[in-house]
């Protein structure tokens, strides 16, 4: 159950989203892009290269997705507990030879709200491109906070 | 500190005895060198057993060598002479590191020690959520000296046969026992309260005297015997948007007030009632406005648009400012920059003052650095000691420029040590270096006051909180928490209460005792350059003396009313209406409410009273005033409000009967 991205394989000119949860508001993601699934090439949805640990939790139970043989677990709000996405833990054979962008970890469109996110300087939208890697990208990690 | 003889471990499923003996030895390289809970269900606990029973004093871990899932996040100990009694003697929990860590436990009782013999140690939480619990290694510290610890076993058998017995005596009393209560008190020549209180009490229950009594009270509270049980008492906090009446523009094209910022300073002088502003980020550029506000009259004068064109300092950010409110000076040192604006020859930290009464600046250092003070640094720390006339500089981080690294993607962090500037003779001193000991910090705050002191918001993915710390009894409150996220509840709440924040500026008014806050910035990914300029005022109440002795007042009133109501509902409604009204807020609609719903006792209906205690079916006071209990409870009550010291034991006798 991985994705594809609308039109071509770079993706890094797609812009960056930040996620919220439906339920509650609380932000479950800042790092999204908007991408559609593989295994049926028109459901939209969301993914992002790492799930935010200390917004998102893991549901252990594992089961096979509806449209492919790829065993995910769901992923769930840890604010409210409402279930915002999924993870892919072993993909298929089908999904893995499909171009995709490497993302395992998916959020439902129903399940979250969505907004662009600006980049730093110019008060423009971030695409993935210019997004810097998860471990460096925290908002309270910055070197000085004004 | 003799080795623990024996040991015991509470695990669900085995008994893994064996492995426990793990805890004495510290081999921090060696993963099986520990004791493993068999799961993190509770309960999880393991008791040491001392050979003699000792005073305990402190407590250390030791660790893995590197951080551990199953390193203790949350534990309690508990200690006791034996296994079945024992009482809390810390609550915390281990840093998820390698370094040894030494806690301070209780080991005193009204300032005696007393000895344990069994340590308990509760894992509560492991730093890694579904993981078993896993103790490294474990030392007790304290005295085991047999003739101290003798001396305090018989110190604490003493106390806890003197309470028992005034558990009894309470007891007695409140059932009306007259005889046994005068038996026990002359036999054991134990005083069950502090003369005064039986003084009370005889007024009150046994007299019926609520006159004498208020007047009681209200001596006890002019003479501030409340004033504990006030300073116990949790602070409430009061936010109060600050709206300026005008503002006094030098020229009439700009702003009349601050704009929106975060990463400026703020400073006030209690002596004038003014707060001072400077600089700042507004999301975009580093500022370089001047302004102070006038508390009484809620004006915003902007001393300076432009400082740097004033004599002053340049547009900054993550700068300190301190004031000296006798020479009415204003101090102000470093400021962040860019990493491309980090050019060697831009990297001399500046130090400016500003004369408040000629609104001058004087450009004191163009490089601290090369006068023997700090570099060039950002997020320190500086206060001012007035008498001595000398600031001191605290940590900030040092910028550096990036040629100077080879490693320019995550360049090493130096850290600034603690500085003194002495300013009448102008010399800066080193007094330390940031070394492990002290260790340096970046982007903490303190505001020090007589009693109290503030910390800032704890930053929490942009929460607000605000935490006191009684230095006294070293202990942390958290007297103010919102912790909600959602922008719907923001937008509704933003003029009620400021919304959450970093980079903000906090300045605490002691005369007045009133916080105040500007701007900062709120962290919105949406929004990331936006900054606020909202202002607002902090008030931390607690019941006032007046107030409780009010309370007091009406509580006894209250009593006398339903007493009278019983007999002649007459008299009762006037007193009512006159003598309790007068001590009802009626502003408050608990208390209004309270008060009326009081009528209902003029009419008879047979006991309906919420005041009176579910006391036994068969009541064995037969022969004892009606009255008796209400006013037993009255006094228990009002009791409560004087210092523990002075009373009569919290606790019931027969709430300490088990249940089986």
């Amino acid at each position: 159950m991985m994705v594809l991205t609308n039109l071509h394989p770079s993706f890094g000119k797609k812009a960056v989203y930040i996620l919220d949860c439906a339920v509650c508001y609380q932000t479950v993601c800042r790092r999204g892009m908007l991408a559609v699934l593989v295994a049926d090439g028109k459901t939209e949805l969301f993914s992002t290269d790492k799930c935010d640990r200390s917004a998102v939790g893991v549901i252990p139970e594992i089961f096979w997705a509806k449209s492919c043989w790829c065993k995910i677990q769901s992923l769930a709000c840890l604010s409210c507990g409402a279930v915002v996405g999924y993870h892919v833990i072993l993909p298929c054979v089908k999904c893995l030879k499909a171009v995709n962008n490497g993302h395992r970890c998916m959020f439902h469109n129903k399940f979250v709200s969505h907004c662009y996110r600006l980049d730093e300087e110019g008060g423009d939208f971030l695409l993935w491109k210019h997004l810097k890697p998860h471990d460096e990208d925290n908002l309270l990690s910055r070197e000085c906070l004004r | 500190m003799p080795r623990q003889a024996d040991y015991r471990t509470c695990s669900q499923l085995l008994r893994n005895s064996s492995k426990l003996g793990n805890i004495y030895v510290d081999r921090p390289s060696d993963q099986s060198s520990r004791w493993s809970s068999d799961s993190n269900n509770p309960p999880q606990f393991l008791i040491l057993r001392l050979e003699k029973p000792a005073i305990v004093t402190s407590v250390l871990f030791g660790k893995y060598e590197k951080t551990h899932v199953c390193n203790l996040r949350k534990f309690k100990i508990h200690g006791g002479l034996t296994e079945d009694h024992m009482i809390e003697l810390f609550d915390g929990g281990l840093k998820n590191d390698h370094i040894p860590e030494t806690f301070l436990l209780r080991h005193e009782i009204e300032g005696n020690p007393f000895p344990c013999r069994y340590i308990r140690i509760e894992p509560l939480q492991a730093w890694g959520t579904n993981f078993n619990f896993s103790i490294w290694y474990v030392e007790l510290h304290g005295n085991n000296n047999w003739d101290d610890v003798k001396h305090c076993m018989n110190w604490y058998n003493t106390y806890r046969e003197k309470e028992a017995i005034r558990l009894c005596l309470k007891h007695f009393r409140q059932r009306g026992y007259t005889e046994a209560f005068r038996e026990l008190s002359t036999k054991t020549k134990i005083t069950l309260e502090h003369p005064l209180l039986t003084q009370l009490h005889t007024v009150l229950v046994t007299n019926g005297d609520f006159k004498a009594c208020e007047q009681f009270i209200t001596q006890a509270s002019n003479e501030g015997m409340f004033d504990q049980y006030i300073s116990q008492q949790e602070y409430k906090p009061e936010w109060t948007p600050i709206e300026p009446v005008n503002a006094k523009k030098p020229d009439s094209s700009s702003d009349a007030r601050p704009g929106m910022r975060g990463g400026h300073q703020m400073c006030i002088d209690v002596l004038t009632e003014t707060i001072y502003m400077f600089g700042g980020w507004d999301g975009n550029r580093d500022l370089a406005d001047f302004w102070s506000y006038h508390l009484p009259s809620q004006t915003w004068v902007c001393l300076s648009h432009d400082t740097e064109r004033d004599g002053g300092p340049s547009a900054r950010s993550c700068h300190k400012m301190c004031l000296d409110y006798e020479k009415k000076q204003i101090f102000t040192l470093g400021r962040y920059l860019d990493p491309s604006m980090r050019s060697p020859d831009r990297l001399k930290c500046d130090f400016h003052m500003y004369d408040i009464d000629s609104h001058q600046w004087t450009f004191i250092t163009e490089d601290t650095a090369a006068m023997g003070g700090p570099r060039l640094i950002f997020d320190h720390q500086m206060v001012i000691d007035i008498e001595h006339q000398t600031i001191y500089v605290f940590g900030g981080r040092v910028l550096t420029s990036p040629s100077s690294s080879d490693n320019d993607r995550t360049p090493e962090m130096i850290f600034s040590g603690l500085y003194s500037f002495h300013i009448p003779s102008n010399t800066w001193t080193l007094l330390m270096d940031d070394c492990p000991t002290l260790r340096s910090r970046i982007g903490h705050s303190m505001l020090f006051h007589p009693g109290l002191s503030r910390d800032k918001e704890k930053r929490d993915n942009v929460k607000n909180s605000f935490w006191v710390y009684d230095i006294l009894n070293d202990k942390w409150s958290c007297i103010y928490k919102n912790e909600n996220v959602g922008q719907n509840y923001w937008l509704k709440m933003q003029h009620v209460e400021p919304v959450p924040r970093f980079a903000h500026q906090l300045v605490y008014d002691h005369v007045r005792k009133t916080h105040y806050l500007f701007g900062g910035n709120p962290g919105k990914d949406s929004l990331p350059r936006l900054r606020l300029d909202d202002f607002w005022s902090l008030k931390l109440s607690r019941p006032s003396s007046d107030y409780l002795l009010r309370r007091c007042r009406y509580l006894i009133r209250k009593h006398q009313f339903l007493e009278i109501s019983s007999q002649t509902p007459m008299k009762a409604m006037t007193y009512l209406q006159h003598e309790v009204a007068n001590m009802v807020d009626h502003n408050d609609p608990e208390e209004t409410k309270e008060f009326q719903l009081l009528t209902s006792s003029l009419f008879p209906c047979p006991s309906i009273d919420d005041d009176a205690e579910p006391s036994g079916a068969d009541r064995v006071l037969q022969d004892v005033d009606p009255n008796f209990s209400q006013r037993t409870n009255l006094f228990d009550k009002l009791v409560a409000f004087f210092p523990e010291s002075m009373t009569q034991p919290k606790d019931n006798l027969v709430d300490l009967v088990p249940l089986s």
